[in-house]
């Protein structure tokens, strides 16, 4: 893990730091970061560091504070107390959509869909979201650089049947699949996957599993899971969380193993 | 209505010609050869009215039907862009009034009527869709009592009069056949470019943000800009409304644009369906019916004919409680009932938005 | 309060400032500088407490409209017209049994079973549908607006308050000193005004206390916070409604009998005390009762300050002071965040 790095000031050092974000910022970095609704403390001084790149999984029962973490680092909910950055940039204070611009993505667990209109049209909205096309007045036309990346889109999450299909009528599976196309719109640098796996049956976790094997390297994300399969096959390191805090940070293959883990968490059964 | 075509053929692909259905095809050339047998004027008075309050309720429409919006300061708008055309061009208060030619007064009233739009709509978006309809109603009201009270730039309780359109290509354009044929015009234009913009990513765009505000944040939009962005558009086509209105009556006082008026307009556009483009038409059309005949309806009814306000309202209440999404509601549950299926209805095309019949009854909600 | 000035210590110097001013300005005696300025201390007494007891009144009509929001969603555009039509009953009441004080509970509770019969039978099956019932508050408040310019004309009515509160009462306001002997003139200000003001305070407080102290408040505090989390509790949600409506609408029934006695019943006023109502939640802050007061209390000095001061552009204060606060705390000073 790299060391911590210490909280510069000064607009010149955030320059700085910008223009070597790519190289050796830290795709994310979370450092005692609260949410308190009221008395209720959602999560309490989380330090989280991921690399660009890395498959981290987040695990941890439920009420365990893991969607609260997401809702703070997009910006649904702003954090009481911390500092979140993102490759290297303190967005802390920045509204969702301004993070979401900086190449942050994100699935949700109810699926926020719109089902008035059809796989590809879904896609092409997330996709002009982030270009400077989305206050256009003008329709596109045939040949359109967005609409190639939402039919590439679709491709990638095998959705190609589905492709005019309107999302009220696709299968639960498959609008988790469009979900994830949704996130992938825009070449996005880092993405939160919150519980992608929910629900499926079992072809459509191993489906789910080879889409995200499948996604570039430079993509890190994040995924929250209740599906040990699915959330120790797919990641590199693993953060679990308990009663808003971080409790254990390691590979797989250790937390698999861990007796504190094992009866928490697997032993306790989930929430 | 896929924004994205969706992949057919090129030979197999209906042209937009054919794709407009027969009877819109004989509405538009009776629109187009109505004044052959209409008298001046239904042509004046009845469409050119229809028209004109369509183009404001047209503007609501946007902001309400696509934008989840309720506003009620279209109207006010509309008002704002009638007093600048009459105080910067020609008006028969000449100590007002600027004289300025006809294409600078029209485009600065214009002008003028977005920045007041734009205005309103920041103020009222960034709190929870249902105070839309608190404050501008609120901001509608101080218009009036503003324009009632000044007499310095809005010449007070009388307003201005004497306020006629330029006279272009040696055309009287305040004669019933002229301006029947200007606010048939301006009112097509309106109509398509409204019908264009909803499939364009803007229009999308906030078509989603009243359906999902949150995903839209998630998804890099910028709700509010977007919100404020659809006010400034609707300002526009209100704004035209208004002047094309300031030309009809002469004259433009504070009552023109007084709460009655803006709570008719908001009427006009609920009773003909807030769904689609052509609602606004629609209930323009049966309110200006109602009030030029019910007069002599009341009167046959034996309750005098004040009571106009009385018959709005309780008709008003009718279509609300009984079929929200006014006639336009009523009348895709009929074509429904008669088995066609809107889903796979063959027809698609640049005159079929289908966008209100798959979303069920539920998005009239201002959120 | 101790929180708000911790937490912005420059607001609170301000409006500390702006408060020790204005205390000083009431009850100090006025320089002649000061007097050559603004007019004469008697005029600016006068407006000022004008414009608090206007406040009182704003605030009864208000209160029941940001109440009916709050818990129900409901922006009841209609809330106007209930308060002409207690206005209307009132004089009936006033004139017919020749008790003014008859009037009020009469008022109250006519209007209050009014808005018995709207909640049970017309809102109570668009719940949820916010839109809806606003656009059906707008077209009752079309059809009473007309039903009550049939029945009783189109007259300005004045509700006569009895002989024991008409004229002027002595106060402890200094206005000026006289001449000849030194002695000092104290403000007369009419009674009828400073007892509807009392009321209206106490009804305030007796509100304040039914929401805070009792279960029913707790109820209905907790419904406007989050009102899916209290029909889940198992509360008779829907009496509470019917409670609530009934309430707000006999509050403004009541404030009806109170502006036909200030001012008068005429049609056109329920579209004024509407917008008085929306203006004052909107600067106040919705679904808040304090926030009702307190934008009462600004609208009404601003109106009757505005009416003294520059009465050519009164409204353009008033509406200014909307913007304001919609520009730089949208929810209003009192709301939620």
């Amino acid at each position: 893990m790299n060391a911590p790095m210490n909280a510069p000031t000064g607009l010149a050092v955030g320059i700085s730091e910008r223009l070597s974000a790519t190289g050796t910022a830290n795709a994310l970095e979370l450092r005692r970061v609260s949410k308190l609704f009221g008395a209720l403390a959602a999560i309490e001084e989380v330090d989280i560091t991921v690399r660009p790149g890395e498959r981290r999984a987040v695990l941890g029962s439920n009420g365990a504070g893991k969607t609260t973490l997401f809702n703070c680092i997009t910006g649904d909910y702003p954090a009481t107390a911390g500092t979140i950055r993102f490759f290297g940039e303190d967005i802390t204070a920045f509204p969702p959509h301004e993070r979401i611009r900086r190449g942050l993505r994100r699935t949700y667990q109810i699926s926020l869909l719109f089902t008035g209109l059809s796989v590809i049209d879904n896609i092409y909205l997330a996709c002009v979201g982030v270009s400077r096309k989305r206050f256009s007045f003008l329709r596109p036309r045939r040949d359109d650089a967005l609409v190639a990346s939402a039919e590439s889109l679709v491709n990638v999450v095998h959705l190609d049947e589905a492709r005019d299909t309107l999302v009220a009528n696709l299968s639960y599976g498959q609008q988790r699949q469009l979900e994830i196309a949704m996130a992938l719109a825009g070449a996005p640098r880092f993405i939160l996957f919150d519980e992608p796996a929910a629900g499926l049956s079992p072809t459509e976790r191993r489906d789910l599993v080879e889409i995200l094997m499948g996604l570039p390297s430079h993509m890190g994300f994040i995924v929250i899971e209740h599906d040990m399969d699915v959330a120790l096959r797919v990641a590199e390191s693993v953060t679990m969380m308990h009663d808003g805090r971080i409790f254990k940070e390691g590979k797989p293959a250790e937390i698999e193993n861990d007796p504190e883990v094992q009866a928490l968490y697997l032993g306790g059964g989930d929430g | 209505m896929a924004l994205v075509e969706q992949r057919v053929e090129p030979s197999e692909r209906p042209t937009w010609f054919e794709r407009i259905p027969a009877s819109w095809w004989i509405v538009g050339v009776i629109l187009l050869i109505m004044p052959t047998f209409a008298s001046d004027f239904v042509l004046f008075q009845i469409f050119g009215w229809t028209f004109i309050l369509g183009i404001i309720a047209l503007s609501l429409m946007l902001l309400a039907g696509y934008g989840g919006m309720v506003s009620l300061v279209q109207m006010t708008v509309a008002g704002c862009a009638g007093y600048m055309v009459a105080i910067f061009g020609v008006s028969a208060i000449t100590g007002i009034s600027q004289g300025w030619p006809w294409y600078v007064s029209i485009p600065l009233a214009l002008i003028i009527a977005v920045l007041f739009g734009t205005i309103s709509g920041w103020l009222a978006v960034r709190t929870e869709g249902i105070y839309t309809i608190m404050i501008t109603l609120a901001i509608a009201s101080a218009f009036f009592y503003f324009t009632r009270q000044n007499y310095v730039i809005f010449n007070g309780f009388s307003g201005f009069n004497g306020v006629l359109p330029p006279r272009l290509f040696g055309v009287d354009w305040r004669g019933p056949i002229a301006f029947y044929y200007l606010t048939l015009f301006w009112a097509v234009v309106c109509y398509l470019v409204v019908l264009y913009l909803s499939r364009a990513p803007f229009g999308l765009a906030l078509q989603g943000v009243r359906d999902n505000q949150r995903r839209m944040a998630a998804l890099g939009f910028n709700v509010t800009a977007h919100r404020v962005a659809a006010y400034a558009f609707a300002a526009l086509l209100a704004g035209m409304g208004g002047i094309l209105l300031t030309w009809q009556s002469a004259q433009i006082s504070p009552g023109t644009a007084g709460i009655g008026p803006a709570i008719d307009i908001l009427v006009v556009a609920v009773i003909g369906g807030l769904r689609r483009p052509i609602g606004p038409f629609i209930g323009a059309f049966i309110y200006v019916l109602l009030k030029t005949f019910a007069i002599d309806v009341l009167v046959a009814l034996g309750l005098g004919g004040e009571r106009f306000q009385l018959l709005i309202g309780l008709g008003f209440l009718v279509i609300v409680l009984w079929s929200p999404d006014g006639i336009l509601g009523l009348w895709d549950r009929w074509r429904e009932s008669r088995g066609r299926d809107p889903l796979l209805d063959p027809r698609g095309g640049p005159m079929d938005d289908r966008t209100g019949d798959r979303r069920g009854d539920r998005r009239v909600d201002s959120r | 309060m101790r929180a708000f000035a911790e937490r912005h210590p420059y607001w609170s110097a301000v409006i500390l400032i702006v408060a020790a001013v204005l205390l000083w300005m009431i009850f100090a005696l006025w320089p002649e500088w000061l007097t050559d300025l603004i007019g004469r201390k008697k005029i600016f007494l006068n407006a000022v407490f004008n414009g608090i007891t206007l406040g009182g009144l704003y605030f009864l009509v208000a209160s029941g409209f940001t109440l009916i929001f709050g818990l129900m969603r409901n922006v009841n555009l209609a809330h106007g017209s209930l308060y002409l039509l207690g206005g209307y009953f009132g004089y009936l009441i006033a004139d017919w049994t020749g008790y003014w004080l008859l009037a009020f509970p009469a008022s109250f509770i006519l209007v209050a079973a009014l808005g018995v019969l709207l909640q049970v039978f017309v809102f109570r099956r668009m719940e949820g549908q916010d839109l809806r019932q606003t656009l059906v508050t707008i077209g009752i408040s079309i059809v009473m607006a007309d039903l009550m310019l049939w029945i009783w004309g189109g007259d300005f009515y004045n509700i006569n308050a009895p002989s024991w509160l008409n004229g002027p009462m002595q106060t402890f306001f200094v206005t000026g000193v006289k001449r000849s002997s030194g002695e000092l003139i104290f403000l007369k200000y009419p009674m009828v005004r400073v007892v509807i003001f009392a009321a209206s305070v106490v009804v305030g407080v007796g509100m304040w206390l039914l929401l805070n102290r009792t279960r029913i408040g707790m109820l209905i505090r907790a419904g406007v916070d989050d009102r899916d989390m209290l029909s889940a509790t198992g509360a008779r949600i829907q009496l509470v409604f019917v409670g609530v409506f009934a309430f707000g609408a006999g509050l403004a029934g009541m404030a009806g009998v109170v502006g036909g006695t200030f001012q008068s019943v005429a049609p056109g006023e329920d579209v004024r005390f509407l917008l008085a109502s929306l203006v004052v939640v909107i600067v106040g802050g919705m679904g808040s009762i304090p926030g009702a007061a307190l934008g009462a209390l600004i609208i009404g000095l601003a109106e009757q300050i505005g009416s003294v001061y520059f009465p050519t552009y009164a409204v353009v204060l008033t509406f200014l002071i909307m913007v304001l606060v919609l520009a730089f705390r949208p929810q209003g000073l009192l709301g939620r965040g």
